[in-house]
């Protein structure tokens, strides 16, 4: 329930919804009778945090505890941001109105680089200093999660903890250890100190990073009993692991408004440039049987007549047949719809795809990311043309007219060739739909391609590599373009100066807090949002702080550099990274884990275990 | 196949909920409530399901029809619980009966609004002004339709309007024109009256609170 002061401004808001809370299945305790406020920050706007499943799966963890109340909270859209800033209302949570200033724990998740400045914009407008060391109480504790902290540097100022890893258990011991330490009466540095011993838990500020004259980091020394390497935390066992079985039912129409339901976290296929890939080692996968009560729960409590099996490479669960006739006979009589996002085009069975079109026929989507196969090979994403269009024609058979391809460009090696590549592949992909005999009367085809940069990542294999500069992106974009030949191919493309500053973000030092604050003071936030990234002003805040943002993008990192996200332990060693690195740069390929172990090291996070080592195929 | 009419109330929270939202939401909530739904039969199946006259985002409703299809057999009581079992805040079904008027009958709609001032002098001034306004039986505004933005005397849309003070609030009840031909949102009438008093209420409430036939009859 939003604060009673608001009701008058909110029919001057756009889509209002966003702001009342009051949602189906959204928990309202008795604050006199918990004793831990956990405020859940997702870092944009309603529509997209409502559609994030880890906000779900954490909202409705911490609830299950009888002795904290977790609450949602929203980045608020520029025109309720002004209604809250000249009135005085300071950020409050969906489910109780009250400022999320007196909560005990702030949690953001980090999703994306681009969210770093509504993280100070949100403990800004929540009447919080931004920085850590200017949040001297012991509460409230400003935490962060998501795949972003697997380098949380450029944010170390701004947070007291992250938590590299799996949400799930590290979440509730965190809680537990906090509500000790209130009842003490502990300080803040007294909380740190012990919460830095849990497994899965990083407290920036016990770290102190040294720097070499040309820039590169000489030393990241741990203090105060800190570990030297944070393991991130791994849950072992999916089946087990809390899931929930209701959803809040946003009322307003957000991004994805479904039930969804993992399958296994982790990915066997080892693309080099996928940094989720890699994070998510070991994999892990949940029975079939235990995917299908979770789906059945969540359509009963919210209604959806929508499942999506979620996972990096869906078609890649071992359980998958099975699951979809199980669950076949019971979603047709509701009239329930399954989607399978993360499909591969190699191994999509036609008569699963038949059976799956009895209820909803959804769009089709291949990502073979590259343009020729030599290229295709440097990043390790085995698919083949031939395999694309196999598939391609099995769909256009299928009745569909639409397809859609992804694609990257600025790949390590890529040449004119490649870029040519991408427009004889969508060209193919056109020429196989009017092959097809049975294609439907007078409706013509087309095939949308989507053209994003590559950012590399941590934890990658190409954490090493140069990233292209956005003019150089920029041409690249236009030379695709001008070998696209016919109108049945669009091609749409991603904003490069989006990329670049990801890519400063991703693999960047804490020397970027003061870029981020600079930035932010200037009035830079939605940077992910085309219409609100404000380049001038970021462009102006590198320069007032000294900063060359292409020492974090354009230059090649050499293998024994020490890199500021070393002190992070997700399993993967760098000795496989540099393998993985050194193949790219040959064009050989790594076969996927289910036929033959790589070893990169990520099952010594879950005592050896992996679900592809030793199991053979179902 | 048999046809319902669902009366439902929407107020608190929910007035936020805009009409296109409510149709997902409502959707939702009958298949929670497990309530035997008619399909239509064509490529993309979907629930039959009509709000005889949309909401506008901000005005509660306290008794609006909503007609869904259903195939077997239900009781009206057993829609009923079964549905107000599984409703979010603000929304309640409040009756649930055969359709008996056919849709394209409703011709008017009864509210009642208050609209809220600073002093209690503004809110007299509004009530005295407005009545006197409506007796006049002239007030051009300017109202979108599909054929685009035209002037129109508001006046002529006005069933009947009654209009008091009581302290900083000035309480409006007034019929008007809804429907498919001819249609006048209470909130369109409230801000032209307030822009040819130069009234600054500093809010407005407003309730539909029923439907009516040409004849002024319930519409039911």
């Amino acid at each position: 329930m939003y604060p009673k002061e608001l009701e008058k401004f909110l029919l001057k808001v756009q889509k209002p919804g966003r702001y009342t809370g009051g949602e189906l299945n959204s928990i309202v305790k008795d604050k006199s009778k918990v004793d831990i406020r956990y405020a859940f920050c997702f870092p944009d706007t309603y529509e997209i945090g409502m559609s994030h499943l880890g906000m779900k799966i954490l909202y409705s963890l911490v609830n299950a505890r009888e002795d904290a109340w977790c609450e949602r909270v929203f980045a608020p859209d520029v025109d309720m941001e002004q209604v809250m800033r000249e009135n005085g209302i300071p950020l409050y949570a969906l489910e109780s109105g009250d400022a999320i200033k007196n909560f005990d724990l702030i949690g953001f998740t980090m999703q994306y680089e681009l969210s770093y400045t509504n993280v100070l914009n949100m403990l800004d407008l929540a009447g919080l200093p931004v920085r850590s060391k200017d949040r001297t109480s012991l509460t409230p504790i400003v935490i962060a999660g998501g795949a972003c902290v697997c380098n949380a540097e450029p944010m170390a100022e701004f947070f007291d903890i992250t938590l590299p890893g799996d949400g799930e258990e590290v979440t509730n011991e965190l809680i537990d250890l906090l509500k000790e330490y209130k009842a003490k009466g502990a300080t803040k540095q007294e909380f740190l100190v012990a919460a830095a011993q849990i497994k899965g838990v990083y407290v920036p500020s016990l770290y102190e990073v040294e720097y070499n004259e040309d820039n590169t980091v000489k030393s990241i020394t741990p203090t105060c009993g800190a570990p030297a390497k944070v393991e991130k935390r791994n849950v072992a066992d999916l089946d087990k692991m809390f899931a929930p079985s209701e959803f809040v039912v946003p009322f307003l129409e957000v991004v994805h408004d479904r039930t969804t339901v993992e399958i296994f976290r982790g990915c066997i296929r080892g693309c080099r440039f996928c940094q989720a890939g890699f994070l998510n080692r070991p994999l892990r996968s949940k029975s079939p049987r235990i995917v299908e009560q979770q789906c059945r729960a969540i359509c009963e409590s919210t209604g959806y007549d929508e499942i999506s099996l979620c996972s990096l490479s869906t078609s890649d669960y071992r359980g998958l047949e099975t699951l979809i006739k199980n669950m076949l006979p019971w979603t047709i009589d509701e009239k329930i719809n399954i989607a399978l996002p993360s499909l591969r085009a190699d191994n999509f069975p036609k008569e699963l795809m038949e059976k799956l079109n009895a209820v909803r026929r959804s769009g089709l989507t291949f990502a073979p990311e590259a343009g020729t196969q030599r290229l295709r090979d440097v990043i390790n994403k085995n698919i083949t043309e031939e395999e694309v269009l196999t598939t391609a024609a099995q769909a256009f058979a299928g009745g569909w007219t639409a397809v859609k391809l992804y694609f990257m460009i600025g790949l390590p090696t890529e040449t004119e060739e490649d870029i040519q590549g991408i427009a004889n592949l969508a060209q193919a992909v056109v020429d196989e739909f009017y092959k097809n005999p049975d294609k439907p009367k007078g409706k013509g085809v087309n095939v949308s391609v989507s053209l994003a940069s590559l950012v590399p990542k941590p934890f990658t294999p190409f954490q090493w590599e140069p990233q292209d500069k956005p003019d150089v992106l920029i041409e690249k974009q236009d030379y695709l373009i001008s070998c696209v030949k016919t109108r049945k191919v669009s091609v749409s493309r991603h904003v490069p100066w989006t990329s670049f500053l990801e890519g400063v973000f991703a693999r960047g030092d804490r020397r970027l807090a003061d870029v981020i604050e600079t930035a932010w003071r200037k009035g830079c936030k939605m940077d992910g949002w085309s219409e609100h990234l404000k380049k001038d002003a970021w462009e102006e805040s590198f320069a007032e702080n000294g900063i060359d943002p292409f020492f974090y993008t354009a230059r090649r990192r050499e293998y024994d550099e020490i890199l500021p996200w070393d002190h992070m332990d997700y399993g993967v060693t760098k000795k496989f990274l540099i393998n993985e690195n050194k193949k790219a740069h040959k064009g050989e390929t790594t076969a996927c884990c289910r036929e033959k172990c790589a070893g990169c090291g990520a099952n010594k996070l879950n005592g050896g275990a992996c679900d592809e080592i030793g199991k053979t195929v179902v | 196949m048999k046809s319902v009419r669902l009366w439902f109330k929407k107020d608190g929270l929910a007035v936020y909920i805009s009409h296109l939202d409510m149709n997902r939401c409502m959707t939702r909530a009958v298949r929670r409530a497990q309530i035997p739904l008619w399909y239509t039969e064509g490529f993309n199946p979907h629930p039959y399901m009509t709000f005889l006259m949309p909401l506008p985002l901000g005005q509660a409703g306290l008794r609006e029809p909503l007609d869904i299809r259903i195939e077997d057999d239900m009781s009206f009581k057993e829609i009923k619980s079964r549905l107000n079992a599984v409703m979010p805040e603000g929304i309640e079904i409040v009756d649930v009966a055969k359709p008996v008027c056919k849709p394209n009958e409703i011709a008017a709609a009864q509210y009642e609004a208050d609209v809220i001032f600073a002093s209690e002098e503004e809110a007299a001034a509004f009530a005295d002004g407005a009545a006197k306004i409506i007796t006049s039986g002239v007030l051009n505004a300017e109202k979108r339709s599909k054929k685009g933005i035209k002037t129109v005397n508001l006046c002529e849309l006005v069933r009947s309007f009654e209009v008091r003070a009581n302290g900083n609030t000035a309480c409006v009840k007034t019929v008007l024109a809804a429907g498919n031909t001819v249609n006048l949102n209470a909130e369109l009438l409230l801000n032209a009256l307030n822009n040819s008093l130069s009234a600054n209420p500093e809010k407005t409430v407003i309730a539909r609170t029923g439907l009516l036939r040409e004849d002024l009859s319930i519409f039911e």
